[in-house]
């Protein structure tokens, strides 16, 4: 389809969704996730040994996100294209933690792989109990029409 | 697991390149928090063929994970990653091996505190799938 033939899906009522932060939720930082996904990794760090009470930095992947629920979804496809993990203090094991999301940013892009796709990130922020940042979490999840995507080996 | 210092970290040092292997149950283990916006795409190829993808995917977090650790590995057990960014250029499938390889592109004091930054990837056919650059927090001889 010609560039000019193109209307962006993006609406104002969409606009209007950057930046509004959702409501607080609490995740726990779970002994079982950190010492699955340290296995799964084959990971024999001795700070994340067994009694150690510190899991590894990548059990942020099972905290989750808490804004998922007030992304719209304006294509049916949707992969992961850009992530970014950050980390203020290690976590402990059991801390329950104050999730609080916001979608940053919806743009479109025109071309590469996924043909016209919207690009969603999503930032949700770790708070401990005494309010201290602990890590952060931003994710792009790029929708597409799966019918103008390419092929993948 | 060898401990390096800031001091002694040198710009444009290669990290030893390591091979991975994606199965689809490490696959389908580290992603059970994403069936709800990922369905069944990290255990099903079937369901990947509708946007073009021979295989189970791998999911991001797991590729992000293991650079996590490969940098952590490098740095050893007094340093602490500090943010990994991650751009997932191309989808990766289970089964085929992804090296992971990167290099030291940076080091500085900020507000007192000795970075050290690197880029790295994960190799799939010899050509990048994920780039990444990831900040650690470096333990200092002084």
């Amino acid at each position: 389809m010609p560039e000019d033939e193109i209307r962006s899906l993006i609406t104002d009522e969409h606009r209007a969704l950057v930046g509004v932060q959702g409501e607080p939720a609490t995740v726990t930082v779970r002994e079982a996730d950190a010492h699955r996904l340290r296995d799964l990794c084959g990971d024999d760090d001795p700070r994340y040994a067994d009694g150690t009470g510190i899991a590894p930095p990548y059990v942020i992947s099972s905290l989750g996100n808490a804004s998922r629920r007030e992304s719209p979804n304006i294509l049916p496809g949707g992969l992961m294209t850009q992530q970014e993990w950050k980390f203020t203090r290690p976590f402990r094991i059991g801390e329950e933690l104050t999730a609080i999301s916001q979608i940053s940013d919806i743009r479109e892009r025109l071309g590469g792989r996924y043909g016209y796709s919207i690009l969603i990130t999503t930032t949700t922020n770790y708070y401990d109990a005494e309010h201290n940042h602990v890590a952060a979490v931003m994710m792009t999840l790029t929708q597409f029409d799966p019918a103008g995507a390419g092929e993948t080996e | 697991m060898t401990q390096r210092y800031f001091e002694d970290v040198v710009i444009d040092e290669e990290l030893e390149p390591l091979e991975r292997i994606p199965t689809v149950e490490l696959a389908g283990g580290f992603s059970p928090g994403q069936e709800s916006i990922m369905g069944n795409r990290f255990t099903d190829a079937a369901v990947n063929r509708e946007i073009g993808i021979r295989g189970a995917l791998v999911p991001g977090p797991l590729k992000i994970a293991w650079l996590t650790k490969y940098v952590s590995d490098w740095a050893g057990v007094g340093a602490e990653i500090a943010s990994i960014r991650v751009a997932l250029r191309r989808p990766d499938v289970a089964g085929k091996p992804l090296i992971l390889s990167g290099r030291v592109v940076d080091k500085r004091i900020s507000d007192g505190v000795p970075l050290v930054e690197l880029e790295v990837v994960t190799l799939a056919d010899g050509q990048p799938s994920v780039r990444a650059n990831v900040q650690v927090r470096m333990p200092a001889r002084a």
